[in-house]
């Protein structure tokens, strides 16, 4: 494993720096961009482990626990350097990194990178192409859940008239948040159809279970986001139901 | 040569001495260009707010202060107690307190912004009027240099110090920039004046004004560039609002859960912030039960200016620091000789 290794335990250091320096820098209610530049580190770093196991396979490396872990983590954090910038939510950077501290330290475990990898002989495209946008899609629906929890915090906050401190000041305001957790859903959902078309496509032809828990999930994010645009909801409402889908799906595609 | 500062301000002298020593713009030009036909006196500027009269000279050796403020009580007739009234400084001393007066440390309100302006154009008219030579040029300017270093390095400016300035700070947390957003004032007092202006500068561009008093209301609105609406039937236009304010003298609740919750569904869910200033309280504290709905009294707008009002003084030891590196570093004549 060697090197390869080393890359996912770099980017876990790098991240959780990253973190740190976050809460840091919050707590001097400096809010600064410590946390992206750290979490940009570690998406290289990544981005270099994965290659790794690309390589070992010969194909997408979603193959076993460790590479979904990494996989989910990369994905969160390329949704969270391009929004963090666009929107420009300092504090997502604090909310994101112990997320993928958390994916990264499991993908560490010994055993999570399966040893001993044979690599592929034929390649089926559809299933390589349904896998890797389905876990690119959690990667955006886990930093739509990371906002949600954001504005749950600010929200509590505000309406406790707890005002005091750096969370409260460095964080975006409300409708930024509302409307950062509404497109980054949108995002992670409308990757998620095309995983889900692409896995239609798949040479095994049926639908396995995988496939049927992943159109359960679009179509509770389906509604959600529908409701939201269409008819409105309590931002509250719409966070609670974008952190409890996204445990949800995570949960039950844990237990598959 | 030496240089020297003379003056009262808020701290010092009573709003009836204050004003004795006001002056014009116009009274301006005429006082520096009497203040260097008065003798030992090479350069000259004089600062003149609501809160203040100060003036900076660069005097001849054998001159002082105590000619400098004989000469002023002098031309203002003034023969009341001079004692506490009137501060001086000198070289070192009167440089770091224009710096101090440039960056908002000596206001009334600890950090204001408005100071650095005021001094900016007691300078110029000074400068344009040919009453400012090679000391006060350097001196003014490197006031003005700390003053944007002491803005820019130091939190004396953060953080409202009112309640209109927490309520604005308030919808900032809320809306982020206000550009684009509607307000209603209910209620036509002072209060409702402040809050409104204060919401109109950061870029509210709908205002409406409600009141008992339809006459009032229109009266408020002709002043802020705003539109009247009449009492009765004031709820319809919750459903355009991102701002209420409430300041009427009302002994009862005007605002109730049941107007917001006939609007909810229409306005999509959108936030909505509210803002009592009114003593007794104007909106029912269990409007801001409502999940979008954000809710703040007169106490919480208070505790925040007063929490804010407590970080800027924080910052004031710092502030000094950076005024002693400066001048420390600077080459001012008749400052570090």
């Amino acid at each position: 494993m060697g090197m390869g290794i080393g890359w996912v335990i770099i980017a876990t250091a790098l991240a959780a720096a990253g973190g740190v320096l976050g809460v840091l820098a919050m707590r001097a209610e400096k809010p600064g961009r410590a946390a992206f530049l750290w979490m940009a580190l570690a998406f290289g770093a990544q981005l270099m482990a994965l290659g790794w196991r690309g390589e070992l396979r010969g194909r997408c490396p979603l193959g076993d626990v460790g590479e979904i872990c990494l996989f989910l983590a990369w994905s969160l954090t390329l949704f969270y350097l391009v929004t963090g910038s666009a929107y420009r939510l300092s504090l997502l950077g604090v909310f994101t990194a112990p997320l993928v501290v958390v994916l990264q330290v499991i993908a560490l475990i010994p055993g999570s990178f399966a040893a001993g990898v044979e690599r592929a002989e034929v390649v089926d495209h559809w299933r390589e192409t349904h896998a890797a946008l389905s876990v690119l899609s959690y990667g955006a629906l886990a930093l739509a859940a990371v906002a949600g929890v954001m504005f749950l915090v600010l929200n509590g906050r505000l309406k406790s008239r707890n005002l005091s401190g750096g969370l409260v000041q460095g964080m975006p305001s409300v409708q930024r948040l509302v409307q950062a957790m509404a497109r980054i859903a949108l995002v992670g959902w409308l990757v998620l159809t095309a995983g889900i078309v692409a896995g239609l496509f798949m040479k095994s032809g049926s639908m396995n279970i995988h496939l049927i828990v992943a159109t359960i999930t679009w179509v509770l994010y389906a509604v959600l986001l529908g409701i939201h645009f269409v008819r409105g909801m309590p931002g509250r409402h719409l966070a609670i139901g974008l952190t409890l889908l996204f445990i949800l799906s995570l949960f039950v595609f844990a237990k598959l | 040569m030496k240089l020297v500062c003379l003056g009262l301000n808020h701290e010092t002298a009573p709003v009836e001495v204050r004003e004795r020593f006001a002056l014009t713009e116009g009274g301006l030009d005429r006082e520096v260009e009497m203040l260097l036909s008065a003798g030992d006196v090479l350069e000259g500027v004089v600062l003149s707010t609501c809160n203040r009269t100060e003036y900076y000279a660069v005097v001849n050796g054998g001159s002082g202060v105590a000619e400098l403020e004989e000469w002023i009580c002098g031309q203002r007739d003034y023969s009341g107690p001079r004692e506490g009234v009137f501060y001086h400084h000198e070289a070192r001393g009167a440089a770091e307190h224009l710096c101090r007066v440039a960056s908002g440390m000596n206001s009334m309100v600890l950090g204001e912004t408005e100071i650095f302006g005021q001094v900016k154009k007691a300078y110029q008219r000074s400068l344009d009027g040919g009453a400012t030579k090679a000391v006060l040029n350097k001196l003014f300017q490197k006031a003005f240099g700390v003053g944007k270093r002491v803005r820019t390095h130091t939190a004396i400016q953060e953080g409202a110090t009112s309640v209109a300035g927490a309520s604005v700070e308030l919808a900032e947390k809320v809306f982020g920039k206000l550009k684009g957003s509607s307000v209603m004032v209910i209620g036509a007092g002072e209060m409702s004046r402040k809050t409104a202006r204060a919401l109109q500068s950061r870029g509210a561009s709908s205002v409406m004004v409600t009141n008992r008093s339809f006459d009032k209301a229109a009266d408020l609105a002709d002043e802020i560039g705003g539109r009247a609406v009449p009492f009765r039937g004031w709820e319809e236009e919750l459903t355009h609002l991102d701002v209420v304010i409430a300041a009427t003298g009302a002994p009862h609740f005007v605002v109730k859960p049941a107007h917001v919750e006939a609007v909810r569904r229409k306005r999509k869910f959108r936030p909505l912030i509210m803002v009592d200033i009114a003593v007794p309280r104007d909106i029912d504290p269990e409007v801001g039960e409502i999940d979008e709905v954000y809710l703040y009294d007169i106490d919480t707008l208070q505790e925040m200016a007063d929490e804010a009002r407590k970080r800027r003084e924080e910052q004031l030891l710092l502030c000094e620091e950076i005024i002693r590196e400066e001048i420390d570093k600077s080459s001012l004549p008749t400052v570090n000789d």
